[in-house]
């Protein structure tokens, strides 16, 4: 019994010195990303794809270029980490500072799809699968010290720590002795003071940027060694570990940020070791053993928003430096007239049947399957559509959702013989319990919490709940592949690929016709006034909790209805190619680039994704314009990669024009329309001519 | 006859300090009542506790005799407190006539989600009639179409006073409605409200700097100063008191 004992204690004290390294590093990349929201109020999510560049750099230059240590790590983080912090913060935030934090959400998903893709192509760098990135020191792996006889330390392990630590003693040293540094606590501590002693805003924010994104190259250095491969993807994961390390001190403590960390390192250290002996026990913990490291920051952050209830009450932080310039006035909404909307959607639906018709009977069988999965997925993007476009809240789990669906109809096919749609409408209705589920604990936080928690989600999705033998069927399943049959309606069996693309338009159709219902009913004019003010809608009566866990168990069920149809269309789930997390944060950022509150932005986004690759970028459209495809130029076919890069820097703009680049540039032609007929300049325009015209305008915009 | 609104020994603390130090504070049917009190003195904070913003230490808000005190914000409006915001609190991307119908939807209670899903969510034409009519009385029918952000700040206290009239209230409560207006749009406001309020019959606190307006508007007034109640009663008597003046109005002239 007291060997036992012993042995346990002795396992305690080795998973927590195997949890030191990889702890100061999620240190290190918090502080980094907290430094950025403090004194910025931008909420980073790019941060991940800053180390992802400065961690390819380095091996780019070690393993292709044959570089020597001391000049690559010069080269990666001293240099070219800081360097995109600079570019990011002068180009592209410091023109943002008046923008919501939705918009601001947004661009930084933008730039987490854009920059690793932009650096791929830019330093024409391929990542090597199986080929672990090296680290600082030569032989990383090699065991170097065994200071207690328990957990001998890699020579990577100890470097890790011994450059987070100077790295952190640099930070405090910076804030405590530096002007500069007194600046920045000045600003995170007192905004408005800062603003009325003249501090300079715009530098104290470069250097801000500059420094977090140096925190995020060393942090990427030091932790590739750890991946098998390096790819932008996991480094997206690691930062999703990184902020639930930072919302240990509500987002806002560098300390906090700093015990987060650590604590998530030796936490993951001590699940790893004992989760193995307690499964034995109980299968339950199973799929948790196996992938907890990316399922840790979901419980880690539900945790303490479901234990810490004060966190809720956390404000989000804006940026402090933003008072220096007011935001600038809204451009007045102008409605178009009946009229244009109706006119619109019946151009729009004759296109669109158009289309349809010349597919069905002309198209190949590629074409045929392009446009339904376009289908497919835009019935998805309607989800987005939902919750984004009419809730405000951006949600980054919605592949998680479509995939429930998808996984749903699979598993009551395959188990209990059930018809596929029934099947599908089970999917949804469990999607929407768990989508509500979700939002219980962040439906009254901002934005930003939203939008973690939801990130948080989708990877506890992706590493767990996937694995659940009733989910993904179990690891076998998974690989042997998830089949889910085309349905049959009635007399009609549509497993002819023409006939489910019908199919899959009806499906479309009903759906965009509901979320056209939920804009102009009562729940979108209920959500529209929660985004104008939290407070005012409540001073009605309204409960914007309530209002928000019904967009959101909407969300769910239209995304699982989506997720279905593609698994039928494609007649096996594919989860790996069709909803895995870091796809489905592209997907956000693709609508809300085309246009987040419309169903047409939803369905050009569909379109843009499934045939912007073959037709512009292969090259086919070119070819069918010339004639001859063997005359196009030979710059093409370009890379599939430039789609990410397009849409990825199209998000900067979703800060400008929140309503999508469509929807604006429909919007600045009714605003000049309505100039060319009132005289220029807003203002209040004299009664007798809005009076007579009042009931032939329309609040919602072109579906 | 009890009050309309008892607010009984309402007590906050921030970190220490004293904000609401046991704060009672009564309300009559159809009354119109001042708050006053120097910068800090706890209005703002006192407004928050009361419609539920943020919680009070201790203390009880009853509203028509029932306990609104552990009610969310949205509870309290739903039972008959409007409110209006000193920095205006509006619904961006919505037109003047779109603020009031939400307003309405909410207190009908028929916006149920399956009427969304079949299309019957739209506003009926007897709402849009209702939201028309207080817009009339307010003298903002011709702008009832038009987006928010063209109008004046003066039109948009107008439209926030119309929204909380659409909870139909039986208290008002008006945050520094004057601030941002000049004299004369704070005094056609005040107009506009005590002419709405002849015809509704609902009550008002007012929380206000201008005294002016005060002395103009309301018929009772408190005096708050570091988060107590320093006096209260008829708006004359108390703007004349000695002690008020000394505290809060230095050497101004008597009003009213």
């Amino acid at each position: 019994m007291h060997v036992l004992a012993a042995s346990a204690l002795e396992d305690l004290f080795r998973a927590f010195l195997q949890g030191l390294p990889p702890g100061t590093v999620y240190a290190l990349f918090a502080l980094g990303f907290v430094l950025t929201y403090k004194t910025s109020g931008v909420f980073n999510l790019a941060f991940g794809a800053q180390a992802y560049v400065s961690a390819a750099m380095f091996f780019k230059a070690r393993e292709q270029w044959g570089w020597e240590i001391p000049p690559a790590l010069v080269l990666s983080v001293f240099i070219l980490a800081p360097l995109v912090g600079l570019l990011l913060e002068g180009v592209i935030f410091r023109h943002l500072r008046t923008a919501g934090d939705l918009p601001k959400l947004v661009v930084t998903i933008g730039l987490a799809v854009a920059l690793p893709n932009l650096f791929n192509v830019l330093a024409s760098f391929e990542p090597t699968p199986g080929v672990t990135p090296a680290g600082i020191v030569p032989d990383g792996a090699t065991v170097f010290y065994d200071p207690f006889g328990v957990y001998p330390f890699s020579r990577d392990e100890l470097v890790a720590v011994a450059v987070a630590v100077v790295a952190m003693t640099a930070l405090a040293g910076l804030f405590r002795f530096t002007a500069i540094g007194l600046r920045m606590r000045a600003v995170v501590e007192s905004p408005r003071m800062t603003e009325l002693n003249g501090i300079p805003a715009d530098r104290i924010s470069a250097v801000a940027w500059m420094l977090s994104s140096f925190f995020a190259g060393i942090a990427g250095v030091l932790i590739a060694p750890r991946f098998n491969t390096l790819a932008p993807g996991d480094f997206f994961g690691l930062m999703v570990i990184a902020i639930a390390a930072a919302s240990v001190g509500k987002l806002a403590s560098l300390p906090g940020a700093l015990v987060g960390g650590l604590g998530l390192g030796v936490f993951i250290a001590e699940a790893n070791t004992f989760l193995p002996r307690w499964a034995e026990s109980s299968s339950w913990l199973e799929p948790l053993q196996d992938n907890l490291t990316p399922a840790i920051p979901f419980m880690v952050l539900f945790g303490i928003l479901v234990l810490v209830p004060g966190i809720r009450r956390a404000k989000a932080a804006t940026d402090p430096l933003a008072g220096v310039d007011p935001p600038p006035p809204s451009i007045g909404m102008v409605e178009r007239s009946r009229r244009d909307v109706l006119l619109s959607r019946v151009a729009g639906t004759v296109f669109v049947v158009g289309v349809l018709a010349i597919v069905l009977t002309q198209g190949d069988q590629v074409w045929v399957f392009r446009i339904t999965e376009a289908v497919a997925l835009a019935t998805i993007f309607l989800s987005i559509t939902v919750i984004t476009g009419l809730g405000g809240q951006i949600s980054l789990c919605q592949g998680a959702f479509a995939a429930t669906g998808a996984f749903a109809v699979f598993q009551l096919v395959d188990r209990y013989d059930m018809g596929a749609i029934p099947a599908a409408l089970v999917g949804a209705v469990i999607a929407a319990a768990l989508g509500a589920l979700l939002s219980l604990p962040v439906r009254r936080l901002g934005g930003v919490w939203v939008a973690i928690a939801t990130l948080a989600f989708a990877y506890f999705f992706d590493s767990v709940v996937l694995q659940l033998p009733f989910v993904g069927g179990g690891d076998t399943s998974l690989f042997q592949g998830t089949a889910v049959p085309r349905p049959v309606v009635g007399p009609w069996d549509l497993g002819s690929d023409k006939s489910f693309l019908v199919f899959a338009v009806v499906v479309l159709a009903i759906v965009a016709v509901l979320v056209v219902n939920l804009r102009s009913g009562t729940l979108g004019k209920t959500l529209l006034a929660i985004r104008g003010s939290e407070v005012a809608a409540q001073s009605v009566g309204i409960s914007p909790g309530r209002a928000r866990l019904v967009a959101f168990a909407v969300s769910a069920f239209i995304a699982a209805i989506g997720g279905s149809l593609m698994a039928m269309h494609q007649e096996n789930v594919n989860y790996g190619n069709n909803f895995e997390p870091f796809l489905a944060v592209f997907w956000l950022v693709l609508v809300a680039v085309l246009g987040v509150r419309t169903v047409s932005g939803a369905i050009q986004g569909a379109v843009a994704f499934t045939l912007f690759d073959p037709l512009i970028l292969k090259g086919e459209l070119l070819g069918w314009i010339l004639r001859s495809p063997e005359s196009v130029p030979g710059v093409f076919p370009i890379v599939s990669t430039w789609v990410f890069i397009l849409f990825g820097f199209g998000a900067i703009q979703f800060a400008r024009h929140p309503q999508g680049i469509l929807e604006y540039q429909l919007h600045r032609r009714a605003v000049k329309a309505a100039e060319k007929r009132d005289g220029p300049g807003p203002g209040p325009p004299d009664g007798s001519s809005t009076g007579a015209e009042v009931d032939e305008r329309t609040e919602e915009p072109v579906g | 006859m009890s009050a309309l609104l008892q607010v009984t020994d309402v007590t906050k603390t921030f970190a220490g300090i004293v904000a609401l130090d046991g704060v009672n504070l009564e309300v009559e049917v159809g009354e119109r009542v001042g708050l006053i009190g120097p910068n800090g003195a706890g209005k703002t904070t006192f407004f928050n506790a009361m419609m539920g913003v943020i919680p009070a230490d201790t203390g009880r808000v009853e509203l028509g005799g029932v306990d609104l005190s552990d009610r969310p914000v949205h509870e309290r409006a739903r039972a008959g407190i409007g409110r209006t915001f000193q920095r205006t609190e509006l619904f961006t991307d919505s037109t003047v006539r779109d603020h009031l119908l939400v307003a309405e939807r909410v207190r009908r209670g028929h916006g149920r989600f399956w009427k969304d899903v079949l299309g019957l969510g739209r506003p009926t034409d007897d709402e849009v009639a209702q939201c028309d009519q207080v817009l009339e009385l307010l003298g903002l029918r011709s702008l009832a179409a038009e987006p928010i952000e063209r109008l004046s700040l003066g039109q948009c206290r107008l439209v926030e006073v119309g929204r909380a009239l659409m909870t139909e209230p039986t208290l008002l409560l008006l945050d520094e409605p004057s601030s941002g207006l000049d004299r004369s749009e704070t005094a056609a406001l005040a107009q506009t409200l005590r002419d709405v309020q002849d015809e509704q019959g609902f009550a008002i606190l007012l929380v206000e700097h201008d005294v002016e307006l005060v002395a103009d508007f309301t018929t009772r007034t408190y005096v708050l100063d570091f988060g107590r109640v320093l006096t209260e009663g008829p708006t004359h008597d108390v703007l004349n008191s000695p002690e008020v003046r000394a505290a809060y109005l230095g050497t101004m002239e008597p009003t009213g």
